[in-house]
């Protein structure tokens, strides 16, 4: 009686797992953001307007900078609700010279892209 | 000697006691349902861990100084992962393995020693050990 009350947790467990990854993966499709614009900021540092445009809120966790020479990550922390705008100054973030490509990623792993050229 | 008790205990035509009979059930029952539980356990929690697999691609840098492709992972799921293969247009590549484990909410750079040109486009698939898939096209700048 007692093994069939485990087995029955433990594929229980199984289940609700299941139903826990099917809600990330929900969440993460419903998660959409933009960047409108990325801009230096004078005399150092960059700004990064960016756009929840989904349902859900999202929190940001990294901003890539990289151009044909270097890939540098650094981390953040900003919350955005559905639909909120946020402009995110870093004075410690140089751009480079010429072109770039400018990233924001969310804690589920969804990316957005800006390109200057 | 041995065969002598063998052959007295086919003749013997006592059966076993009730009460040994009885314990004799239930540490069978017992054993059969604690094996049953372990499997159980075993399998649920490899197919536990295999669901809750989620590995994200940040970047993949084409380097031109150390000739490498560098892919940084961040693992978004809820299981551990463990990189074991690592194949670029299907064909198997050597990898750094001391960067190949990413514990949750973890990210780390994967080197990929393997040559590019510029301007192909390049099938990368990254492995764990439990079978999941991070596979996409990227373009050498």
């Amino acid at each position: 009686m007692l093994s069939l009350v485990l087995v029955v947790i433990i594929v229980g467990n199984v289940v609700l797992r299941s139903y826990q990854m099917n809600q990330v993966d929900l969440e993460r499709t419903q998660e959409t953001l933009t960047i409108a614009n990325v801009t230096r900021m004078e005399p150092a540092g960059l700004s990064i307007e960016v756009k929840n445009t989904g349902a859900v809120s999202l929190h940001l966790v990294a901003v890539w900078v990289s151009d044909s020479t270097e890939h540098q990550r650094y981390d953040a922390d900003v919350f955005l609700n559905a639909g909120e705008s946020v402009t995110y100054n870093r004075t410690d973030i140089a751009l480079p010279q010429g072109a770039f490509l400018a990233k924001v990623v969310t804690e589920r792993g969804n990316i957005a892209v800006f390109s200057e050229d | 000697m041995k065969k002598k008790i063998f052959k007295r205990f086919l003749r013997d035509k006592r059966a076993i006691t009730p009460v040994f009979s009885h314990l004799l059930l239930t540490v069978v029952a017992v054993a059969i349902m604690s094996l049953a539980t372990s499997a159980t356990f075993v399998i649920t929690t490899n197919m536990k861990e295999t669901m809750g697999e989620r590995v994200v691609v940040e970047d993949v840098w084409f380097n031109g100084a150390t000739g490498t492709v560098n892919v940084y992972l961040r693992n978004v799921g809820k299981a551990d992962i463990q990189i074991s293969g690592v194949y670029v247009n299907h064909v198997g590549q050597s990898f750094n393995e001391n960067a190949s484990r990413l514990q949750v909410n973890k990210q780390g750079w994967l080197s990929i020693a393997c040559s590019w040109e510029a301007g192909k486009a390049y099938y990368i698939d990254i492995v764990t050990n439990r079978g999941t898939h991070i596979a996409d096209y990227y373009k050498a700048p």
